[in-house]
């Protein structure tokens, strides 16, 4: 639920910038392994639909972003002058 | 027209091969195969699960093996997923890795014989067929499928030298080239069409493709990075004779042989130069790429597999193919 309202308060303007910055991270990241299978399917699934840069899609590239990269994603995020969600995320409990 | 095709090495994590299939049947590849060896994720399994998520790409092991696999269980494989994807199923088949092979003490014995004998055991099983054979390496006593099949599989066969090129136009669908350079293709479609010409079959009948290993980046010296590890294994597993067609020392060949099966990477990739990557990879900018493409082209492929390792970021490197090799080939 945190990362749902978290994903809804990226502007659509940052949707695609956001989503091609967050799949790049997943990707290479040196922690993929620790993404659940669960998921990964369910990121795929928005991938084929071409929905990864929509609020579901965000929402749950943020699900994974944040259990393997959390500071490369807090990062992220303030680099796209998202300061609120910056804080949002300070406060999600990690993994 | 030429056709694209993708391979990917199932090392790599199930949803990563997965995404990455996707990009491809997004951009435009026709093909995609999957390697198999027995120490990475199962060819299979992978296969089945993009088939899940993709709609359109023809995808298939790329290759598999009679050695460790046997046909008629490559046969049935091919049948489920042509259940599950119909008419999207290819069949790759060929010797196997040598290096991966001798890792379970197997021995790539009789080579033209098993190939022979196993394309025709996957293409009458895989068809639903019944089958019996007395051949000289495999005996089957009736064998068929439980199971009701719609479509055959196409069978490929890859090949490098002269004896199994020609069998492979002979009695494949189509030819995987292990060869990624215009002179290595060249030569091979010599026995390509000796091949064919047995069978009376039409080179236009036939898929001839060159399975290369491609590595594209806007920087040069990026791609030359990612493609130096797959260009050693290459070099060091290539006959005298091949080495030689490229003026590339011998002795330099078997230096990175023995320091690859020592495992001194380091030492192995130290010894690899632009020679080498000129010969054994489509490497380079995009202009480099579409350039050597062109020259395969001429030479009588009809389809481009992009090898391992892609480019050194993979999903950047298949955009790349997309936006500025493939206008140049395709409508």
């Amino acid at each position: 639920m945190a990362m749902e309202k978290i994903a809804r308060k990226i502007p659509a303007s940052l949707w695609n910038e956001a989503s091609e910055k967050l799949v790049d991270m997943v990707l290479n990241s040196s922690n993929a392994s620790k993404m659940p299978s669960d998921l990964a399917k369910t990121i795929l699934y928005y991938w084929q639909r071409d929905q990864l840069a929509t609020e579901v899609g965000l929402q749950r590239l943020l699900e994974a972003s944040m259990l393997l990269e959390p500071e490369k994603t807090i990062s992220l995020m303030e680099e796209l002058g998202l300061l609120e969600i910056v804080a949002m995320l300070k406060e999600t409990p990690r993994q | 027209m030429i056709e694209f095709g993708i391979e990917f090495v199932p090392r790599d994590l199930y949803w990563k091969t997965t995404f990455y299939s996707i990009q491809a049947e997004k951009i435009g590849f026709d093909y995609l195969w999957i390697t198999d060896h027995f120490n990475n994720r199962n060819v299979y399994v992978s296969l089945a699960i993009i088939s899940a998520y993709t709609e359109r790409i023809k995808f298939g092991p790329g290759v598999t093996n009679p050695y460790l696999v046997h046909p008629v269980v490559t046969a049935q494989a091919v049948a489920t997923l042509n259940e599950i994807a119909p008419g999207r199923v290819v069949c790759g088949l060929g010797v196997g890795d040598k290096i991966t092979l001798q890792m379970v003490n197997i021995e790539q014995t009789k080579p033209l014989a098993t190939i022979k004998e196993s394309v025709q055991i996957i293409r009458e099983i895989s068809s639903g067929k019944p089958l019996e054979m007395q051949g000289e390496i495999f005996k089957i006593t009736g064998a068929k499928l439980n199971f009701r099949v719609a479509n055959t599989v196409p069978v490929y066969v890859g090949a490098q030298g002269p004896k199994m090129l020609a069998l492979a136009a002979e009695i494949g669908d189509g030819v995987l080239i292990n060869a990624s350079h215009s002179k290595d293709v060249e030569t091979a479609m010599k026995f390509i069409c000796e091949g064919a010409e047995r069978a009376n079959k039409k080179l236009d009948d036939l898929r001839i493709s060159a399975y290369t290993s491609f590595s594209i980046a806007s920087d040069y010296e990026k791609a030359f990075k990612a493609v130096v590890p797959v260009v050693a294994y290459i070099v060091s597993g290539s006959p005298e004779m091949i080495l030689e067609r490229h003026e590339i020392s011998v002795e330099l060949a078997r230096k990175i042989g023995e320091s690859l099966v020592h495992g001194q990477w380091k030492e192995a990739f130290s010894h690899v130069n632009n020679d080498m990557v000129e010969a054994f990879s489509i490497c380079g900018t995009p202009e480099t790429c579409v350039e050597k493409i062109a020259k395969l082209a001429k030479v009588g492929v009809n389809q481009i597999v992009a090898g391992s390792p892609i480019g050194p970021n993979m999903r950047k490197s298949i955009n790349m193919i997309a936006t500025e090799v493939f206008p140049h080939f395709k409508e």
